[in-house]
């Protein structure tokens, strides 16, 4: 991330959205979470921006932005894997499904491909417990993984970008 | 106004209705520690802290919050509130990195502030300086001459290029102050009518006297020399330490109503038994005076003496006699001074005969330089069989030639004999400073270790008499320097005022934060060169007693001292934190694990943030969000990796900043320092 | 005929979104196609019901894509189509078995549709209230109810209620957390996918009994699907005029809205939930003041969770009485759990307070996969504990649960067999509470922490003497100083564990082995050399190369380069790898 305001988001994407929050107490977080959907992740410049139209300090924006796991202060890739950390999902191996995309893509919680294709994201329980191990990517969740059924998955998403 | 009853402890009070117990409890001078709550933001409950017990309430209430109500009864100081405030401040304590205290002070014996003192001489308050000194030391003239530095040994700036000259410092400050004409003199505490007995008036028995005499008891001390001053004055010769310094220093502690009686010795002018019946307390500090022997054959033929008794001799001014040839066997500043002390009195060759290498002399090196400078001949390797004789008087002496071992569990390596190979120097004296023992006569009714020194307890200096307490190098292990026997005569001296007093309170050691700091992390210091003692030349100084070292010039001394790099927290004496853990004898080593590692930062103008010496208290936070309303400062992340950060890294926050201070005022900790 | 397709976040991903736009390809005319919410049958999803009028004549299982044709020759009239589809009469004890109020439409009515729930009595426990009862009545009737907190603490509702309703202030909130954070828990996702409009109800009826003109529903973000239908639902009622200003012609107005959560598990707490409302970081406030007398925007507000609020219409419908006929001296009604892990029937049970947890896992969920042994259940998710085998009588009933070191919970329910690490279980749980805690507390910021790294130390084999004592003391000493709830039960699942499986932390420090062989530094793999054909299958497999052999000859693994990682025994055919 860059140090200050110098990164150039394009800020009117956001100003429907400002429009109908900002001045409505306690919208902070609807906020952000519009900001993210919009631009995919919270760019610094953004964040500025509506604190000042908000009305609050960039800390406290700043403040809330890295409280929620939902917020995302950097890009990420075109794939968002999102594997559940629930409890089932970890009675029902997990940890071999992380290891698994780990193995197939080379990236670890938190980290993107070099490509920019594939971010993983351990998030906590899906609520699809009985389908354990899960992972969702992007909008669409996949139950009972194997390390194995896991990397055909990835495979194929993979296949589709060449 | 609606009022209420409440027990605190056991205490009926009234109370406004709508207080929080924290405020009552305040309010009614009972303390209830806590690190996040002041008055002027809103109750946070973040520390844990102020946590008591009301009765009939299974969970714990935070104090700070919890308004009291009628009836209310409230124990704020139960084992279980002690167990959880303990655990939290371990807890705390475990993700707290910094140093409470500077190296060098943590290194003092008698645990000197140094880097307080070093930035008063940087400031030019030598007065303040030498104040801050005697907190500890009562001689620091002398002391800063003569006192081979532990201080300098741990001294941080060495891994940049050199300590900083610490004892130096505080010797030129003294100088300073003693030449003022208006000297530092400590406040006196009203007369407690209570009187203490001294024998010894060496280093500690000095000490002693000064701190006691402060806390207002009537102090004599007997020493059966003619001055006061002990080895300071009979062991160290005067081109290290002019004895008009060390009687300056002795007659400051002499204004304060010490009295001082010499020429007494235990058991011939007075028995130990009177002196102890004359006080409510006696302190032991009679030092160790006798030379150690070597045991071997020819010890005790004319002309073979002990390095105390030699040194004794130099400075009653009625010198043994010495020939043109003299060895000193040793390698410690004992034969350092004897063998200097033997060049001034005209010995023509003068050799020091040392078992082991250079490298493994006790030593201090400067002093090592400078003997071979004034012409010393160094025999290393060498270890003395026998002092061979002729008529009764020394003619030589038998060497066996000795080589380095394998390196013991200490590293140091052991000299062993190489078989069959020996050698044998033509001499007129040998001089033994191989070591010092008590000379226990008139003292047989005190317990000794199996060493046979006295046996004092290591945190209350007790001996096995009721009221008679010991220090220095009289006791347990024996023989050590100065800044040792004055460590311990200062802690002696709060353990006797609290006997007297009426409840003994041993010494404990206070708990303190330390780091590591490596080379790595100082990369980015500047070099500069550490201040050299201007000095005589060797072929001056080596013709009298006049002493060597010159001094600093104020100019030098004060760019030496701004040379300190200030290791030790700033906030140490008004930190919060510290101060509990202390009340609470934390033990947070038993949660060492991950800790916040972050770069100490100043992006707030005036303000440098340290954030792993942060608690998370939010009270800057919250200060400049409700307080001040600038909201500049927010916390970032959550759990336990949470930290506080000005908004994002953007510098241009600064402008904002109304640098009130009150951030930094708020911090319980040593966080926040105004640059 | 109509046929329902389960459409819970559990059957699309099963694939019941394939399934339904499979059928709807290939059904024209022959029948209508909808949906409904879930079923709770989540082991046998996506599940595909075939009614006639108001009668269920077949409930087909496990359907696929390929399924759909079948599907529409049997409602043409081949009766047999489906046969091999059909659930089966075992399968089908899984819901007789149970007693269905908040759950009750699940998988029964389509949620997208406010018609088909006002057709099964939908909104007239509403009616009821507003047009014949009092508040004061309506908290009376919750009290004789016996109705209690579902989401995890179990206090009074009705004394909650009645807090707020006495409460002063001109403007009050009713706040429904729907942050179902629970590991292992989603019972809350499924009322509000499967039957939005109950949950609304029963919001209303709480609103109109404290007096609260605004309820807000702060759901998960990671409940998309719940969000939707919700929303749709709050529309769908505005307009049949069952929200807003003068609710069926009364003067009770009440408006509902959606806040949307950002994944903080520390917002179930009532006053980080408040504080997040607010828009701010998910931070507890300290307590008191209570949100009944200080809560959203510091005004009295009442917060219950979506399975308290579920049941509300049927009690007042039904009477508390009914009520509170079911289930135990203390614990009245029913509850829901969510029946997840090593179970052979995975799904949502609800069923009366007072069945044994025997009951639920064995008789309900069919018992362990694969046969195995049971080792634990987990209940309460990270606030709760684990408890051992011996204890499956246990009823359920508050204090009966509280009594084992677990708790009742929001419903989470996992199922542990013997190859599970007690220890792996704390770990895991602490993981989660160190990362979900909010850092505000020491106890809990920096206690979660330090308990995470000394069980990470004795999963890892570098356990010390003393480690479990040091372990007991950090629990008692976070569960009395943490803030709020979160930090006061982390300790739970580390205390249960060492009070019911002290021996397998035991053999982690003393011993370096994991008796359920689940920690993989503690594991080592060895060739029994008489067993072993020389296939080269597993050298092959090795990713370090740590197996050496020729063919048909036994193979030996080098243990300094093993990895550990297991792949080895996986693919030996001939068991001639051990594992211990």
């Amino acid at each position: 991330m860059s140090c200050c305001k110098c990164e150039k988001s394009d800020l009117s994407l956001i100003k429907d959205v400002l429009d109908k929050y900002a001045d409505v107490d306690g919208s902070l977080i609807t906020i952000l979470q519009h900001t993210q959907d919009i631009y995919g992740y919270l760019p610094t410049d953004v964040l500025y921006h509506i604190a000042e139209r908000v009305g609050v300090s960039p800390a406290k924006v700043m403040g809330v932005a890295t409280f929620y796991s939902q917020f995302r202060l950097e890009p990420v890739g075109k794939y968002l894997i999102m594997l559940c950390q629930g409890t089932a999902c970890h009675v029902n191996g997990s940890e071999r499904i992380e290891k698994a995309i780990k193995e197939e893509l080379g990236i670890s919680d938190g980290e993107t491909t070099a490509d920019g294709l594939f971010t993983l994201k351990n998030v906590a329980c899906l609520g699809c417990c009985s389908l354990s191990p899960v992972m969702m990517i992007n909008d669409e969740t996949y139950g009972s993984l194997t390390p194995d059924k896991t990397k055909e998955i990835l495979r194929d998403l993979k296949a589709k970008e060449d | 106004m609606d009022m209420i009853k409440v027990t605190i402890n056991g205490k009926e009070i009234t109370a406004e209705k709508g207080k929080t117990i924290l405020q009552i409890a305040e309010a009614n001078g009972i303390e209830i520690p806590t690190l996040c709550y002041i008055a002027e933001v809103k109750a946070y409950g973040a520390c844990g802290l102020c946590t008591v017990e009301v009765e009939g309430m299974p969970k714990l209430l935070r104090a700070c919050s919890a308004v009291a109500s009628d009836g209310m009864v409230i124990n704020t100081d139960t084992p279980r509130i002690r167990q959880s405030r303990k655990i939290a401040l371990e807890l705390l304590m475990s993700d707290h990195t910094g140093d409470c205290k500077g190296p060098c002070s943590l290194n003092c014996p008698a645990g000197t502030d140094c880097q307080g003192y070093v930035k008063l001489i940087a400031e030019g308050k030598f007065k303040e300086a030498v104040a801050l000194v005697k907190d500890r030391v009562p001689l620091p003239a002398s002391i800063g001459r003569v006192c081979p530095h532990p201080c300098e040994t741990a001294c941080r700036r060495k891994l940049v290029e050199e300590p900083i000259s610490i004892a130096f410092l505080k010797s030129f400050a003294a100088d300073e102050d003693l030449k003022s004409g208006d000297k530092f003199m400590p406040e006196i505490a009203e007369s407690t009518g209570k009187t203490v007995g001294i024998i010894g008036g060496g280093p500690a028995g000095l000490t002693a006297a000064y701190f006691l005499t402060v806390k207002g008891h009537k102090v004599t001390i007997y020493d059966a020399m003619p001055k006061m001053g002990g080895m300071l004055r009979y062991g160290i010769p005067q081109y290290r330490l002019p004895k008009e310094v060390l009687d300056m220093e002795i007659a400051s502690i002499a204004e304060l109503g010490v009295e001082m009686k010499n020429n007494i010795k235990i058991g011939t002018d007075i028995t130990f038994d009177e002196i102890k019946s004359a006080h409510d307390a006696t302190l032991v500090a009679i030092g160790a005076w006798k030379s150690s022997s070597m045991r071997i054959p020819g010890e005790d033929l004319n002309g073979v003496y002990g390095g105390i008794d030699f040194l004794r001799s130099v400075a009653l001014k009625n010198p043994v006699k010495l020939g043109k040839k003299v060895a000193v066997i040793g390698g410690g500043n004992t034969a350092m001074d004897a063998c200097r002390s033997a060049v001034r009195l005209g010995a023509e060759e003068v050799y020091v005969i040392y078992r082991r290498t250079r490298a493994e002399m006790p030593a201090e090196k400067v002093e090592i330089d400078e003997a071979e400078e004034e012409g010393v001949i160094y025999k290393f390797l060498n270890n003395p069989v026998e002092i061979i004789g002729k008529d009764g008087k020394v003619k030589a002496v038998k060497l066996q030639v000795m080589e380095l071992g394998e390196p013991d569990e200490g590293g140091r390596r052991s000299p062993v004999p190489v078989e069959g190979k020996f050698e044998t120097i033509e001499l007129d004296n040998v001089i033994m400073a191989i070591g010092q023992k008590i000379n226990i006569s008139g003292f047989e009714s005190l317990e000794l270790t199996n060493r046979g020194n006295i046996a004092a307890d290591t945190k209350t200096f007790r001996t096995s008499l009721d009221g008679v307490f010991a220090v220095g190098d009289a006791t347990n292990r024996g023989a050590s320097i100065a800044i040792e026997a004055i460590g311990e005569a200062q802690k002696a001296s709060n353990v006797i005022d609290s006997y007297v007093n009426g409840e003994m309170v041993g010494y404990k050691k206070p708990f303190v934060s330390e780091r590591v700091v490596t080379a790595e992390d100082l990369a980015d210091r500047q070099k500069i060169i550490r201040a050299k003692m201007p000095h005589r030349s060797p072929e001056e100084r080596r013709k009298d007693f006049d002493e060597v070292n010159l001094g600093f010039s104020v100019e030098t001394a004060m760019n030496e001292a701004k040379r300190c790099l200030e290791c030790g927290c700033h906030d140490y004496h008004d930190c919060k934190l510290i101060c509990y853990a202390n009340d609470y004898d934390v033990k947070p080593e038993r949660f060492a694990g991950d800790k916040h590692n972050c770069k100490k930062e100043s992006k707030l103008v005036y303000i440098e943030r340290d954030q792993n010496k942060c608690v998370l208290c939010n009270l800057c936070v919250r200060v400049c969000d409700e307080e001040v309303g600038k909201s500049l400062i927010g916390l970032v992340g959550r759990g336990f990796t949470t930290v506080i950060k000005p908004e994002f890294a953007d510098t241009s926050v600064t402008e904002f900043c109304k640098t009130c201070q009150k951030c930094v005022n708020a911090c319980p900790t040593g966080a926040l320092k105004t640059l | 005929m109509r046929i329902v397709v389960g459409q819970g976040s559990c059957g699309i991903a099963a694939g019941a979104a394939k399934v339904y736009s499979a059928i709807e390809a290939v059904v024209g005319s022959s029948a209508e196609l909808t949906i409904t919410g879930c079923i709770g049958m989540c082991f046998l999803e996506p599940i595909v019901d075939i009614y006639d009028g108001e009668n269920l004549v077949k409930r087909l299982v496990k359907v696929q894509p390929s399924d759909a044709q079948k599907i529409i020759d049997f409602v043409n009239g081949n009766s047999d189509a489906v046969n091999d589809i059909e659930i089966s009469a075992d399968d089908k004890d899984f819901l007789l078995k149970q007693t269905r109020i908040a759950l009750r439409h699940c998988g029964v009515i389509n949620p997208e549709k406010i018609d088909e729930y006002v057709a099964d009595d939908g909104y007239k426990a509403l009616e009821k209230v507003l047009t014949t009862m009092t508040p004061e009545d309506v908290i009376e009737e919750i009290k004789v109810s016996g109705l209690a907190g579902r989401g995890g603490a179990g206090f009074p509702t009705w004394f909650k209620w009645n807090a707020a309703r006495q409460s002063q202030g001109d403007y009050k909130y009713l706040i429904c957390n729907a942050d179902e954070g629970d590991p292992g828990a989603f019972m809350d996702r499924a009322v509000i996918e499967s039957d939005p409009h109950n949950l609304i109800e029963g919001m209303l009826i709480g609103a109109y009994a404290i007096g609260a003109k605004e309820a807000v529903v702060y759901v998960r973000a990671e409940y998309p699907l719940a969000i939707e239908r919700l929303t749709n639902a709050i529309a769908e009622a505005e307009e049949k005029g069952y929200l807003g200003e003068n609710i069926l012609g009364t003067s009770f107005s009440c408006k509902m809205r959606i806040k949307a959560g950002a994944g903080a598990f520390v917002c179930g707490e009532e006053t980080a939930l408040i504080e997040s409302l607010q828009g701010e970081r998910g931070m507890p406030r300290l307590k008191p003041p209570f949100p009944a007398q200080s809560g959203y925007w510091y005004k009295p507000s009442n917060i219950n969770n979506v399975e308290t609020f579920a049941n509300v219409s049927w009690i007042i419908l039904n009477g508390g009485e009914a009520f509170s006929a079911m289930g135990t001296e203390n614990s009245k009604g029913t509850k829901v759990f969510a029946l997840t892990g090593k179970i052979k029937k995975g799904g949502l049970v609800e069923i009366p307070m007072g069945k044994t947890l025997r009951d639920v896992i064995f008789d309900i969920g069919g018992g362990i996969k694969n046969d195995a042994e049971f080792k634990a259940v987990q209940m309460g998710g990270p606030s709760g504990g684990c408890i051992p085998s011996q204890l499956l009588d246990t009823v359920i009933d508050y204090k009966a649960l509280g009594a084992t070191g677990a708790i009742m919970g929001s419903g989470g329910m996992v199922v542990m067999d013997e190859t599970t690490c007690m220890v792996g279980m704390a770990q895991f749980f602490l993981d989660f509470t160190a990362k979900e805690s909010c850092g505000k507390c020491v106890h809990c910021r920096i206690g979660t922490k330090r308990m995470l790294e000394i069980l990470n130390r004795i999963v890892k084999g570098e356990g010390k003497d003393g480690d479990i004592e040091l372990l007991e003391e950090l629990c008692y000493s976070i569960k009395d100083g943490a803030l709020c709830g979160l930090g006061q039960t982390a300790p739970n699942p580390v205390l249960t564990t060492i009070k019911y499986f002290r021996n397998e932390y035991e053999a982690h420090i003393n011993e370096k082995k994991c008796p359920a062989k689940a920690c993989s530094d503690l594991l080592s793999y060895t060739i029994v050399a008489d067993k072993c054909k020389g296939c080269t299958l597993c050298s092959k497999k090795c990713p370090v190369d740590a197996i050496s052999g020729t063919p048909k000859n036994p193979h030996v693994i080098d243990t300094e380069k093993c990895i550990k990682c297991g792949a080895c025994y996986n693919v030996c055919k001939f068991n001639a790898i051990i594992m211990e």
